[in-house]
């Protein structure tokens, strides 16, 4: 969980003030020293502005959905959000405890059982030994992973990885979530379940921000979309009419 | 910025533990002796240089055996924890790109475990001071500070050089070479004296790390107070490369997940 900052205004739980993120693109890098004296004025770089000036605050207790075509920004602003990386311009503030679950089953050791994993899994997320034990039994019970849970990881097949990794992430009881499109876990059973947790998570009053491309399930769980175009808010509101209105333009 | 730094590490304790965990464990899942390979490893190394340096070079020392282990137990926990300690930024890359943890857990679990694995290793120290006849004396109250000493010098430079790899990756095969030409300029296998009047005698005495072995040495072999001043100084500079360490370290994990 991600350190907390102050944001003077309470109700608030993220705040992106003004952020700009580029992404150098080089061609041919130069990895090595060598490369970097021989080519060090000739290798061509470029930028590409990712985000440009966006603004977004997120109240307390709400669920947003961020939708937009493939390449527009929204990874970006949520990896941001967590500070997995940092913006060239603007400022990110978050208040209150943050878990991304930006990709599952981060730092899963393949030699290590699935119990091992949890606590590996879990302190990454920052919970202490003693957190991770009251819910150690949630976590396992979730995943329906039974026996198999005392195994090691690499024999599992990638639903039950999937499967695991989603439990431990979804247990984690953050007061922020962020998550990008990982509800296309395991079967339609397991699907379902994970919805129903995340809306069970939402009218526990967590803050949820969501990447998808599944709209439907979008309607069914935010209150408000954000649709990123080119790296900029194109709409902001209520999310079936901003759902609406990306499909008549990207649809 | 070091209050904050320290809250965030024990914010991330559970984390910082099994990263250590897995560092000692995973590195010999799979193998027979396990663990044992932390007494097996350095027992071999011993072996061969007792064999073959004897050969070479005129020894005066009259337990070498014991004299070595002494040397190369130190020396095999900095070399190991120098070069893991460059690489460990590069090597987690997966998981540095998917969550945030504080970056500096990394470094410091490698140094982390390289101590305990050290330590572990210590037993064969202690099996040959005895079976040598050597013993223990009072001497042995300074181990923990030497220690201390050592922990902090590696991990000032492992913040250095494990930041700067991610962007400048030649840097994990100088400092291999650096570290292969220190164990000449460190007196693990002859003693400070062989070069002393030599025009490279500056060498022995300016090496922080000849001077970390030397302090081992005092305390076990020659069983007397190692020379305190120099450790301070030791532990002065490792304390500002510290600082500064942590500066670099701190401005450069912006771009980890950018540029790996």
């Amino acid at each position: 969980m991600a350190k907390t900052n102050k944001i003077s205004d309470k109700k608030k739980a993220i705040r992106v003030i003004d952020v700009s993120k580029k992404f150098k693109l080089v061609y041919d890098k130069p990895y090595t020293l060598k490369e970097r004296l021989v080519f060090w004025n000739k290798t061509k770089t470029g930028y590409h502005e990712v985000l440009k000036h966006v603004n977004l605050d997120i109240q307390k207790g709400e669920t947003v959905a961020l939708i937009g075509v493939n390449g527009s920004g929204k990874s970006t602003l949520l990896k941001l959000m967590t500070k997995i990386i940092y913006p060239n311009e603007g400022k990110i503030e978050i208040d209150g405890k943050l878990t991304s679950l930006l990709e599952l089953g981060a730092g899963f050791h393949p030699d290590f059982t699935g119990r091992e994993n949890i606590y590996f899994n879990a302190s990454i997320f920052g919970l202490t030994a003693a957190e991770i034990d009251s819910r150690v039994s949630d976590i396992i019970e979730f995943s329906e992973l039974g026996s198999f849970i005392d195994n090691p990881v690499r024999t599992y097949s990638s639903g039950m990885y999937m499967r695991l990794a989603f439990s431990v992430a979804i247990n984690v009881d953050a007061e922020i979530l962020l998550i990008d499109e990982i509800l296309a876990v395991g079967d339609q059973h397991f699907q379902e379940k994970c919805f129903n947790k995340l809306k069970e998570l939402k009218e526990s009053g967590k803050t949820i921000v969501i990447v998808s491309h599944s709209l439907e399930s979008i309607k069914d769980l935010c209150d408000r979309a954000v649709w990123i175009y080119e790296g900029e808010v194109r709409m902001d509101g209520n999310c079936s009419k901003v759902i609406e209105e990306y499909l008549k333009v990207c649809g | 910025m070091i209050k904050e730094l320290i809250n965030n590490l024990y914010s991330y304790r559970q984390l910082l533990k099994s990263n250590v965990q897995k560092e000692i464990r995973g590195k010999y899942k799979g193998s027979f002796l396990g663990v044992l390979w932390s007494f097996v490893n350095p027992l071999l190394m011993t072996l061969v240089y007792a064999i073959v340096f004897p050969l070479i070079l005129k020894n005066t020392e009259p337990h070498y055996i014991t004299y070595l282990v002494i040397g190369i137990l130190p020396w095999n926990y900095f070399t190991t924890v120098i070069s893991q300690g460059t690489t460990t930024v590069l090597a987690n890359g997966g998981i540095l790109k998917k969550v945030y943890f504080p970056r500096e857990i990394l470094p410091l679990s490698v140094n982390l475990s390289g101590v305990i694995n050290f330590l572990i290793s210590c037993l064969v120290m202690c099996l040959f001071l005895v079976c040598s006849g050597i013993g223990f004396s009072w001497a042995i109250v300074f181990f923990p500070l030497i220690i201390c000493i050592q922990f902090l010098l590696q991990q000032a430079l492992i913040f250095i050089t494990s930041a700067i790899n991610v962007y400048v990756r030649d840097l994990e095969y100088i400092i291999n070479f650096i570290i292969s030409m220190l164990f000449y300029a460190t007196p693990i296998l002859y003693s400070k004296e062989m070069f002393a009047g030599s025009a490279l005698e500056w060498v022995i005495q300016l090496n922080p790390i000849a001077i970390i072995i030397n302090s081992y040495r005092d305390i076990f072999y020659y069983q007397t107070t190692p020379d305190i001043s120099f450790l301070l100084i030791v532990f002065a500079v490792s304390l500002i490369i510290l600082y500064i360490g942590l500066m670099v370290f701190r401005k450069l994990e912006k771009g980890f997940a950018e540029e790996l």
